[in-house]
């Protein structure tokens, strides 16, 4: 297994940290009554006291859900992610219905922080539509977008393949995690990290220690157990401990505007944001093979 | 005022589709109510989609792309939300058909081949079981060896039944007969059963074709039975729809509806109420990424009449002997009714 009961006890995901919490009251079960959205605006049911219970949808794509339902969405959900990890809309389902609370602590975050600010007044978006992925391509070697458009070409991924956000019953909590989706991929290229289920619990980890969402953390811990036993021990004695430390030495990588900063060179960069290099993993060979295993 | 409102009329109405009048009992104020679904707005009509209002023109095509969108996941899905019930459901719908080797089926909606399977094997099932008893009591061939006959000319009497028989097995003729058509509005259900036909063996016993049930691209009366498996409720207009399937039925053919219907039952109504929203959206987001389609499934539901305003509907088209078989209390039913 690669991470350690010893990695938790630091983590910063104290959910009762936040300042702003407000329990608001929650829908267990819909009732009767908002099942039929015709016959509440009719006025039919209006009467009863759980009629004002109802959410109507905050967003484009919102889905108003009852805690029931989150919580069999996140055990479905969890229980596809780890069977078919080509499920990626599966983990985004994970992540939002077990995030509201650790959002709502990146969301304090990036209101103490002026450039956190910003990103949330001006909510800029990381699609093929926002981002020119022609421009970056022009950047010197070495830059920040360069190296990204070179890592998207290298992992064969596009910016615009995030799901949307459905599950989260607060607006702008829904523009926090959909952010969050959006510069998973500039992780990567910071870390220096491919997409293989190496490179994503490494990421994950590293997120996890960064974000607190739940679903990071959880995807650090079982995803692995897809991973052959080499890749474990790879993962258990380099790359996890690299990501924690990195997490923790890291500034918010949310109060980031990376869209202004892609013609930074990339070592620059990471040294402004605190990021260290990747850790060297002695190649297994043959002959090394047993003595590396021994523990 | 509410004592004229509860007197009940007998009102003559024409059939929409057989010009014959049936007296039907109405309430008065059921004749106001009964176009409140088309409600008119200018010149376009609104309809219900779930609990959604949209103009009707919109309704066909806004299916459609529910329907494109299940398609590759519409077994599995049937699976999980019904835990295989469904599967006894259908079944029970070929048994109360009970088709005979010979009969023309038209299975409208049949997408991807549920009803068509069982059609096909229960006919199979029936020939074989024909062969079986008949080859156990004919021996010999009366008609060509008659050494063993008797003295006078006259041929015995289990000579002549014998020959009867006979005459009327061959296996070749009945194989024709039976035929089932399997017509669906939408392209990538029919694709879906065409695979499942290979893979079941059955792709020469089918045939598969592309239609809509308010417009069937067949001749009058050129169908024994025709029958509709959840596929009704998501017709734009249903009265169309049974009109059309009153005018390709042959005199003597027989409508056959398996449908979800009101439950009555509150207990067993407010479990499955918490079944189907809480509980079916979930597993269409989590089988399938499509929580949209899988509301607008239950709330397809909720928008179709109960069982005795659909039998009422069926009787309006023109059918006779319209009965409903109520399955698991109600959530399902069977609606017969024949053209006679």
């Amino acid at each position: 297994m690669a991470a350690h009961s010893r990695i938790f006890l630091p983590f910063r995901f104290a959910i009762f940290t936040s300042q702003n919490i407000r329990l608001r009251p929650r829908l267990i079960l819909l009732k009767a009554e908002h099942y039929s959205r015709i016959s509440h605006q009719e006025g039919v049911g209006a009467s009863s006291p759980h009629a004002e219970e109802w959410t109507p949808p905050l967003y484009q794509e919102h889905v108003p859900t009852s805690l029931f339902q989150k919580a069999l969405l996140t055990v479905g959900s969890a229980a596809v992610a780890i069977t078919d990890p080509y499920r990626h809309d599966m983990i985004a389902v994970l992540g939002e219905t077990t995030g509201y609370y650790a959002l709502m602590r990146i969301r304090d975050q990036m209101k103490a922080d002026p450039v956190g600010q910003l990103i949330l007044s001006e909510r800029p978006r990381i699609n093929t539509r926002t981002v020119d992925l022609e421009e970056l391509r022009n950047l010197p070697e070495g830059t920040f977008g360069r190296e990204y458009v070179n890592w998207l070409d290298r992992n064969d991924v596009t910016p615009d393949s995030r799901a949307p956000v459905k599950f989260i019953d607060d607006e702008e909590l829904a523009y926090v995690i959909q952010r969050y989706r959006e510069i998973h991929d500039l992780f990567h290229t910071l870390l220096g990290m491919p997409t293989n289920m190496l490179g994503e619990c490494t990421v994950k980890m590293f997120e996890a220690v960064q974000t607190g969402l739940p679903m990071c953390a959880m995807g650090a811990v079982f995803g692995p157990l897809r991973l052959s036993s080499r890749q474990r021990w790879k993962l258990r004695n380099y790359y996890i401990p690299w990501a924690v430390r990195a997490g923790y030495s890291a500034k918010c990588l949310m109060n980031v505007y990376y869209e202004k900063r892609f013609h930074e060179p990339l070592e620059e960069l990471k040294a402004d944001l605190k990021i260290p290099p990747p850790p060297q993993v002695p190649k297994s060979t043959s002959s090394n093979y047993s003595r590396l295993y021994k523990r | 005022m509410a004592a004229l409102r509860s007197v009940s009329l007998r009102v003559g109405r024409i059939c929409r589709c057989s010009n014959r009048i049936t007296v039907s009992r109405r309430n008065l104020s059921e004749q106001t109510s009964s176009d409140e679904t088309d409600k008119e707005e200018g010149t376009e009509r609104s309809t219900h989609f779930g609990f959604e209002s949209i103009n009707e023109s919109e309704k066909t095509g806004k299916v459609h792309e529910v329907f494109s969108n299940v398609a590759s996941k519409y077994d599995i899905m049937n699976d999980a939300m019904s835990l295989g019930v469904h599967r006894l459901w259908k079944d029970r719908f070929m048994q109360v058909l009970d088709p005979l080797p010979g009969t023309r089926l038209l299975d409208v909606a049949g997408g991807t081949g549920d009803i068509a399977f069982r059609f096909v094997n229960w006919i199979k099932q029936k020939e074989q079981q024909r062969r079986k008893t008949s080859g156990a009591e004919f021996r010999l061939n009366p008609l060509e060896t008659d050494e063993s006959g008797s003295d006078t000319g006259l041929p015995s009497a289990e000579d002549y039944l014998y020959s009867e028989q006979r005459g009327d097995l061959s296996d070749t003729e009945e194989k024709k007969d039976s035929k089932v058509i399997i017509c669906d509005i939408n392209q990538s259900m029919l694709e879906v059963g065409k695979e499942r036909a290979k893979k079941l063996g059955l792709e020469d016993d089918l045939v598969w074709v592309t239609g809509n049930a308010e417009e069937l691209p067949f001749p009058d009366n050129s169908v024994d039975a025709y029958t509709i498996a959840f596929g009704i409720r998501n017709v734009t207009h249903i009265e169309k729809a049974l009109c059309e399937a009153y005018r390709v039925l042959t005199p003597g053919g027989r409508f056959l509806c398996l449908e979800f219907s009101q439950v009555s039952n509150p207990l067993i109504s407010s479990v499955y109420d918490l079944y189907s929203f809480q509980v079916i959206p979930v597993l269409g987001e989590v089988i399938a990424s499509d929580w949209k389609s899988y509301q607008y499934l239950v709330e397809s539901i909720r928008r179709f009449p109960n069982q005795e305003d659909f039998a009422e509907m069926i009787r309006e088209a023109g059918f006779r002997m319209v009965t409903y078989d109520n399955l698991t209390s109600g959530v399902a039913a069977i609606h017969s009714g024949f053209k006679i």
